[in-house]
């Protein structure tokens, strides 16, 4: 097979359609795109859990009497609950905090409310153990094991809250999936529209090719790779939208939020990593559709 | 060369066969008329032995291939040696004479030194070796009628089919047309040409094959147009 022909049979066939090819690619590059903020929400997702569930601890809050008569935890019933914490499978540590302790840490917490500061007294602080999982999905054994056990006031998870905060991630992440996928099937009938009009201006040259006897790869070769051209092109596109976006926008609107730490960054190094999976599925579901598209569409 | 053994062909929007029980043996360097009326079957039988349509019933030989039964695979190869001319030229308006030419041996794959060889030998030989750069749109209905010849000759097919090649044009070129068309004959290459054209088939007394509502009704070695039923 002469590559040069093909090629030249390739360029002309993008530049006779030249305002389709333009849709198939932006309508491909906006999917891709789509799809690869999609991959890199979940990728900081997953970097938002090591991060959270890594600080992540059950409290288990002591009781009153505990809180306040016991202030070392040496006596009955904290340090046989400390024991039986420290012996339960899956406990990674377990600290204790004293209400000396936790009214300190307040104070800390709140220093730059001043009001608050001083509205809290000791006594309305609990002592507690900090309970450090291995894995924070064993929260439910904790909590039933010591739920209503002597001395204990209740036993609180703190990965609660983190729930809801990832429960909102993963719905921007699956939104920008379902939108990345209406995307990709306004691309899919694009890119099979733009085939079946190509190869319907270029019915006679089909037609002789046919007659002359090329082989169906010769024949339809142009009109595929005519569609996966389109298809890198709207992948490229795509790497550049979300390069651009990353140090346009994203940096610039949560820079705040990254330099805290509360959401790892998204790295040029995170896009480089899903580029080449965006310029494959680019390149694939156009070839895809071009195949199923000239075997349902075009004779041979 | 061309053989069909009882063929049929039924179309399925139409309730009469377009071929009916077709038996024809052609041999090699042969050159047959096709004749009969509008739809009487002869475009249905040139597409039946280019594999543009499968028999419904019957067998189709060409060369050595039983053109019913290929693969798909392998129709490429049976085309290959089997040239074609139509009566509306079919040419790529965008491309020159010597392109349009050099298009059908591109698109088989044949390298470029054997395509600037042959090109310009065709050309010469259909008597268009001064016109190699024009375009299709430059030339008369003659002319481009012989780009369309060369076209089909150029890789030395077995097998030359020509559906009504002088439909288009007025006698005097037609009888220029039949001339390329008899030398290609004499080279070796079987030749089947589809006509309505009676004067041709009269002064040429070649073999003529007859077809009325897609049956045989005539077969005549040294035939007529109209009469010697």
């Amino acid at each position: 097979m002469r590559a040069s022909f093909v090629f030249s049979e390739v360029v002309t066939g993008l530049r006779r359609n030249l305002t389709m090819t333009v849709a198939m690619i932006l309508t491909t590059a906006i999917s891709l795109g789509l799809l690869g903020g999609g991959l890199l929400v979940v990728t900081t997702i997953d970097r938002m859990q090591d991060l959270y569930y890594d600080r992540v601890e059950v409290a288990v809050f002591l009781s009153e009497d505990v809180s306040a008569n016991d202030p070392e935890c040496s006596a009955e019933p904290c340090s046989s609950l400390r024991a039986e914490l420290e012996a339960t499978s899956g406990v990674e540590s377990v600290a204790f905090e004293s209400r000396e302790d936790a009214f300190n840490r307040f104070q800390q917490i709140f220093e730059s409310q001043p009001e608050l500061r001083e509205l809290a007294r000791p006594e309305a602080l609990p002592a507690s153990f900090r309970v450090k999982l291995a894995d924070p999905q064993r929260f439910d054994v904790i909590a039933q094991e010591f739920t209503g056990r002597a001395g204990v006031d209740r036993v609180q998870d703190q990965g609660e809250y983190l729930e809801e905060l990832f429960q909102t991630l993963s719905g921007v992440r699956n939104a920008t999936f379902a939108v990345a996928l209406v995307q990709a099937l306004a691309a899919l009938l694009l890119i099979s529209n733009t085939i079946q009009v190509s190869a319907f201006t270029r019915r006679t040259e089909v037609g002789i090719m046919r007659l002359t006897g090329a082989t169906r790869w010769y024949t339809q070769l142009p009109f595929l790779l005519e569609a996966v051209v389109a298809g890198l092109i709207g992948g490229v596109l795509a790497v550049v939208g979300l390069t651009t976006a990353k140090t346009a926008f994203i940096d610039v609107v949560l820079a705040d939020v990254f330099e805290a730490g509360i959401v790892p960054r998204i790295t040029l190094s995170d896009i480089a990593f899903i580029s080449p999976v965006l310029l494959l599925v680019g390149a694939g579901i156009s070839a895809v559709t071009g195949y199923v598209t000239l075997r349902l569409y075009v004779r041979t | 060369m061309i053989r069909l053994e009882h063929v049929s062909k039924a179309y399925k929007t139409s309730t009469r066969p377009a071929l009916d029980n077709v038996s024809v043996e052609v041999d090699k360097g042969e050159f047959v008329f096709l004749i009969g009326p509008s739809g009487s079957g002869k475009s249905t039988f040139l597409r039946l032995l280019l594999r543009e349509e499968m028999p419904t019933k019957g067998d189709v030989f060409v060369a050595d291939w039983n053109v019913g039964k290929l693969s798909r695979r392998r129709v490429p190869q049976l085309r290959q040696r089997v040239g074609c001319v139509f009566q509306d030229f079919r040419l790529l308006n965008n491309k020159t004479v010597a392109e349009n030419v050099a298009f059908a041996l591109e698109v088989i794959g044949k390298p470029r030194h054997t395509i600037q060889k042959v090109v310009p030998e065709v050309l010469e030989m259909v008597g268009l070796d001064g016109k190699s750069e024009r375009m299709p749109y430059e030339l008369s209905g003659g002319e481009q009628q012989r780009v369309a010849v060369a076209r089909a000759f150029v890789n030395r097919p077995l097998v030359l089919l020509a559906d009504e090649p002088t439909g288009n044009l007025d006698p005097e070129i037609s009888q220029d047309i039949m001339l390329l068309l008899e030398r290609i004959n004499r080279t070796g290459t079987t030749v089947m040409m589809a006509t309505h054209n009676h004067s041709i088939v009269d002064s040429m007394r070649r073999r003529v094959v007859e077809l009325q509502l897609g049956q045989l009704v005539r077969d005549d070695a040294r035939g007529v147009y109209g009469v010697g039923r």
